[in-house]
């Protein structure tokens, strides 16, 4: 063979590397950009008592976007959080009077114990997460409803959870605290093991991490695992601040969930992305939400907004590189 | 246009891609009404060649001619209109549609009017075209109800359709059209060929020599991207044609034979008895440790999946795997890995390599302790070991976090090879044509990493890219044919066979 | 929906055996589940009870119809929900209500199936122009149908007095109500489009081999987006028939019908990776899924159980079709 010897390193993907800049500070830009938006708007914005309120409003949007992401960096999504958060607060309503302070770690462990069961079928049926969590949303949602009764469940005694409506030094509320623990938790997790890599590899080409031996279908029932276990801590900050717990109680909240997972800049399409990311997304769309009222917009815009949001910030960190059909 | 005026002409076709020159200056004629065949090895540029006739490559520089005119051709739709067709390996039906529709995709002209279909004029179209190549399919039969070589007829009965559409005498393309066909079907489909050339140019591409020698009027072989010569077929010889195609191998020692260390282990490393699968039945196969083992064999011989088998990644269904004498199951990946098995894959940036991570990171994919202190990554421990590697097998890299989408292809694959190395613990390497899509020098270079690899002790599967390869390479030979051992040929340095004794039992 | 096959051969030769066993299937599974029914309980062999179950599907069957075509095509359509709810404001805004003056009668629901259609387009277009996944898409134009529909629904709920919406559910022709004939006319629409014309064959098309399609010189985009306005006017007359069963526009309206259509297309044998199914195939699914639905109830399981069932049939009918097509090394998003 004659083929001259050409040294030069490979041009992969130059010109997505700018983009790529632009998305990972788009959560930090849209935050700083909405702050300053919503102070221009209502001055009396800024201030200590409707910053502790957003953030109070934040905490189990955090908690329930910062367990999606990581199916979400599988490759996978996960549209049963809400449904899942929903029984979650029905079974915590139903069993606080019996179980008291036991009833918490019980009800995130039986949600743990549903993403797994999720997460096992997507992986061993080898169906599509989509589809999984879709019948799971719809599954759940049968169960919460036939378990409450169709009705919101009563909460008289509420000192097991009344811990998450304390304030840390006066001004953070501590859902937000523990949110924000929550997702540093599992940034830490990630950071120090080599589940990170794992994660990556799983997400941004399954194939080729399962030829490394990576142990691919553990890493995705794992991150279902932990995304049922914070679908579970969301619905005992819901049931906190609720004092009940209800069978559609938090399924508005998928709708905001995935936008923040997706303004956050993790791809849909698995891979690139983080948990800090999303906790910065939710608080962008918290914001949104708490600041439309503020700047004269229709709450019925809200929804249109998470809509577009959707859309947009999914067409704008989609790695197209790697997907050459698009269904 | 006259009688001698060429259907078809290539002048000086240039095509880079990064780190590689797939064609350099290639020239090709097609003459009217000849069957045109087209010889050379694995990366010699014939299917960056076909593409650009069908205008799915652009070349960098060069020109094509379609009867005398110069033509630039940007998609296949434009080629299509230009009156050149090509039948493709991986056959381009929509199964679930009928053969008819199939026939007369993207030009349906009569048969649909206003987006609504006409099933008697569409059932008409397409059965005129399949009554050209003389086939008696039934037009409104699903696609994949039919036989492959039934489907290869709709195929070519859909690339026919060109002619209505240039209004010309079409030149059609054959890419490896008999590779999947059993006999009885390749007399059929040569005896479609010869029927063509009543009215049309082809160009047929094949590995097996001794077809192409029968079918074509003419050969033209290419070799590293340029064309090497042609030969008149009347009268050729199959092994003369091979001569053009290996050429003069550069260096002498490009394999690096003389690194090759004698094996010596009595007991096999690796013993294979009766494994069976989807695409392979009964195979045996002995490694020592230190030993070569090439397997050759055409598309389809199942080979490929024997490798993924034995690296659990493609069930089996029967058979015994034994690793130093113990017997070790392989239900997935994972078992592998732990038993001291290693696989680098022939799809390097789908399945080799993930591209957005680092280097580090691709390099300590499966090897945790090596990088690990308990269940914690030690970023010191992992850089040291990432980088003793990188100065080990002189990989380029910018540093260690360099994402490993951005080396050159022979740096991507030692770092996917280093991945089995860093442990330390690695026993049997199965290499997946490790070689492909790399230059000269890169070769080289994972030659001689294999060789020393074998001289460490490691047993080496090897799927080599060409015979050249396996030849240069191997200790010993297995010959596959239709999912079984066909033959097993010793390999030893200073004895290796001839291409020719392996393209015997291959075909 | 991305799933990214793994690269193997393709089998030699495939016998249309097992196909035909998976036609047969959901029609089978029909008469055997009507039947274990028809056994248990006297109550649901009823005539009344057979109409009742007929009519129940009425709209069902016309959402399922739109979605069909989207499934076809290997793509998936989350947004039923949403522009149902649109298109059911806007036609209890547009014909006589109690809301304003509006009396535009069949141009009001004309109206309301274009509503649709565009929604469908926005879906169409997010997937070709700015290739996000269909499920995301879709997700995000249901949030904007709920979100239109909200703003129409403004606080006050819009009843209807228009004779004609109103007499849709109520008033029967042959023993079966203007609905269940209105559906009964959208399926064999569906039928005829995807039989006999170039859109429902590319759709189906699509579905088989998008690659092969841009190959042969078709440009598939433009399909694409007509499928999804194509659904979407589906899912805006599906909100005009639910104005009419409920007398009144409600935000809700198309609430769960979006997945209630994708388990009865699945069952029916339609397969989310395309290329397999037809309308018919999901009119039967859409009759197993309310005999199951209305069955079920009958025996005295509680009716909040619906959902459920449905999400483990489409688990289990998933599953079933995917088992032949298992490979290791395969990746399923």
């Amino acid at each position: 063979m004659s083929i001259p010897v050409a040294l030069q390193p490979a041009t992969v993907s130059a010109k997505a590397r700018p983009a790529r800049r632009l998305t990972g500070f788009m959560p930090i830009i849209a935050l700083a950009v909405l702050v300053a938006a919503l102070t221009v708007a209502d001055p009396g914005f800024l201030t200590q008592r409707s910053l502790t309120a957003a953030s109070r409003t934040a905490a189990p949007l955090i908690v329930l976007a910062a367990g999606a992401t990581l199916v979400v960096l599988c490759g996978g999504i996960d549209l049963s959080i809400a449904a899942l958060a929903s029984l979650s607060t029905v079974l915590l309503a139903l069993w606080l009077p019996d179980l008291g302070g036991l009833a918490t770690p019980v009800v995130v462990l039986v949600a743990t114990v549903i993403g797994a069961v999720q997460g096992t079928a997507h992986v061993l049926l080898r169906i599509p997460s989509f589809i999984v969590t879709l019948g799971g949303l719809s599954i759940l949602s049968a169960v919460a409803l036939v378990v409450s009764g169709a009705g919101t469940v009563r909460v008289v005694d509420d000192s097991a959870v009344k811990w998450l409506d304390l304030y840390v030094g006066g001004y953070v509320p501590m859902s937000f605290a523990v949110a924000v623990v929550v997702v540093a938790l599992i940034a830490l997790v990630l950071r120090v093991t080599p589940l990170h890599s794992w994660i990556s590899a799983t997400g941004y080409s399954e194939s080729a991490a399962r030829l490394a031996g990576t142990p691919v279908d553990l890493v995705k029932v794992g991150a279902f695992c932990v995304s049922g276990a914070c679908a579970g801590l969301a619905a005992v900050m819901l049931v906190s601040r609720q004092f009940s717990g209800g069978p559609t109680m938090a399924d508005n909240l998928l709708l905001p969930a995935v936008a923040a997972i997706v303004v956050g800049g993790t791809a849909i399409t698995g891979g690139h992305g983080s948990v800090w990311r999303s906790l910065a997304g939710a608080l962008v769309v918290t914001l949104l939400r708490v600041g439309l009222p503020i700047v004269g917009v229709p709450s019925a815009y809200e929804q249109i907004l998470y809509g577009v949001i959707i859309v947009v910030a999914v067409a704008l960190t989609l790695d197209r590189s790697r997907v050459s059909i698009i269904k | 246009m006259n009688a001698s005026t060429p259907a078809l002409e290539v002048r000086g076709l240039v095509k880079h891609y990064p780190g590689v020159k797939a064609l350099d200056g290639v020239d090709l004629i097609v003459r009217q009404n000849e069957v045109l065949g087209l010889a050379g090895e694995n990366g010699a540029g014939k299917s960056t060649l076909l593409k650009a006739l069908v205008g799915l490559v652009t070349p960098d520089a060069g020109e094509i001619y379609v009867r005398g005119e110069q033509v630039k051709l940007r998609s296949v739709v434009d080629a299509a209109d230009h009156g050149i067709g090509m039948v493709f390996q991986e056959q381009s039906l929509v199964p679930n549609l009928t053969a008819a529709e199939n026939i007369v995709l993207g030009s349906e002209g009569a048969a649909v009017r206003r987006g609504v279909y006409r099933w008697d004029t569409m059932r008409r179209l397409a059965q005129e075209q399949l009554d050209k190549i003389g086939s008696d399919i039934d037009p409104l039969a699903r696609t994949d109800t039919l036989t492959f070589a039934d489907r290869q007829m709709v195929e070519i009965a859909k690339v026919l359709r060109i002619e209505e559409r240039s209004q010309h005498p079409p030149v059609i393309i054959l890419d490896e059209p008999t590779s999947v066909l059993e006999s009885k079907e390749i007399e059929t489909l040569f005896a479609q060929i010869r029927r063509l050339r009543e009215f049309a140019s082809v160009i047929f591409v094949s590995h097996r020599l001794d077809e192409v020698l029968d079918v074509c009027d003419r050969v033209t072989v290419l070799r590293g991207g340029q064309s090497a010569g042609e030969v008149a077929t009347a009268g050729a010889e199959p092994g003369e044609l091979h001569r053009m195609m290996i050429g003069s191998t550069g260096s002498d020692d490009h394999y690096h034979e003389n690194a090759a260390a004698p094996v010596t282990a009595a007991e096999p490393r690796l013993s294979v008895r009766g494994m069976s699968g989807k695409t392979f039945h009964g195979i045996d196969l002995d490694v020592a440790a230190g030993e070569i083992v090439a397997i050759v064999g055409v598309h389809g011989s199942g080979r490929e999946d024997v490798c993924r088998a034995l690296f659990g990644a493609e069930p089996t269904t029967a058979g015994e795997i034994r690793m130093d004498g113990k017997k070790i199951d392989l239900p997935g990946t994972r078992a592998a890995c732990a038993a001291g098995i290693g696989y680098v894959p022939a799809e390097r940036k789908i399945e080799g390599m993930v591209g957005p991570m680092s280097v580090a990171e691709n390099m300590t994919l499966t090897k945790q302790r090596a990088r690990c202190t308990g269940p914690f990554v030690a970023p010191r421990k992992q850089a040291g070991l990432v980088d003793r590697w990188i100065e080990r097998l002189s990989i380029r890299t910018p540093g260690r976090d360099t994402a490993i989408g951005r080396l050159s292809g022979g740096n991507q694959q030692k770092v996917v090879l280093a991945r089995w190395l860093v442990a330390g613990d690695i026993r049997l390497l199965l290499l997946d044509h490790p070689t492909r899509g790399l230059d000269i020098g890169a070769r080289s270079e994972v030659y001689r990493l294999m060789r020393e690899l074998a001289a460490s002790g490691v047993a080496t599967v090897l799927l080599a890219d060409s015979l050249e390869e396996a030849i240069g390479m191997a200790d010993r030979i297995l010959v596959m044919n239709d999912g079984r051992v066909a033959a097993e040929i010793a390999c030893p340095s200073g004895g290796k066979p001839s291409p020719l004794d392996l393209v015997k039992e291959m075909v | 929906m991305t799933v990214t096959a793994g690269v193997t051969a393709a089998p030699r030769r495939r016998t249309r055996r097992g196909a035909a066993f998976r036609d047969a299937g959901p029609p089978v599974a029909l008469v055997v589940i009507f039947g274990i029914f028809a056994a248990l309980s006297p109550q649901f062999r009823s005539v009344d009870n057979v109409q009742n179950i007929v009519d129940a599907a009425a709209v069902l069957a016309v959402v399922t119809c739109g979605i069909t075509f989207v499934l076809m095509m290997g793509s998936i359509d989350l947004s039923a929900a949403g522009v149902m709810g649109a298109a059911a404001l806007t036609v209890s805004l547009l014909v006589a209500n109690n809301r304003n003056d509006n009396d535009f009668g069949l141009l009001g629901i004309l109206v309301a199936v274009l509503l649709g259609c565009a929604f469908g387009c926005l879906s169409g277009l997010a997937l070709v122009l700015l290739k996000v996944p269909s499920f995301m898409a879709t997700l995000g134009v249901s949030a904007v149908g709920l979100g239109v529909a909200t703003l129409l629904f403004a606080g006050v709920q819009p009843n209807i007095s228009d004779t004609m919406l109103k007499g849709w559910a109520i008033e029967r022709f042959l023993g079966f109500s203007y609905l269940t004939w209105i559906a009964a006319a959208c399926v064999l629409v569906g039928w005829l489009v995807q039989r006999y014309t170039r859109l429902g064959r590319y759709a189906f098309a699509i579905g088989g081999a998008e690659e092969v399609l841009t190959l042969s010189g078709v440009r598939v985009k433009p399909y694409k987006i007509a499928v999804f306005a194509l659904a979407g006017a589906f899912y805006g007359l599906g909100g005009v028939m639910v104005t009419s069963q409920l007398g009144a526009g409600l935000v809700q309206a198309g609430d769960g019908y979006d997945f209630s259509a994708i388990t009865a297309a699945v069952v029916g044998g339609t397969l989310l990776t395309g290329g397999r199914g037809g309308v018919l195939h999901s009119a039967v699914g859409v009759l197993l899924v309310m005999v199951l639905t209305n069955g079920l109830v009958q025996v005295g399981v509680s009716p909040y159980w619906q959902g459920g069932v449905e999400g483990l049939i489409v688990v289990a009918a998933v599953a079933a079709a995917v088992i032949p097509q298992r490979r290791r090394n395969q990746v399923v998003k």
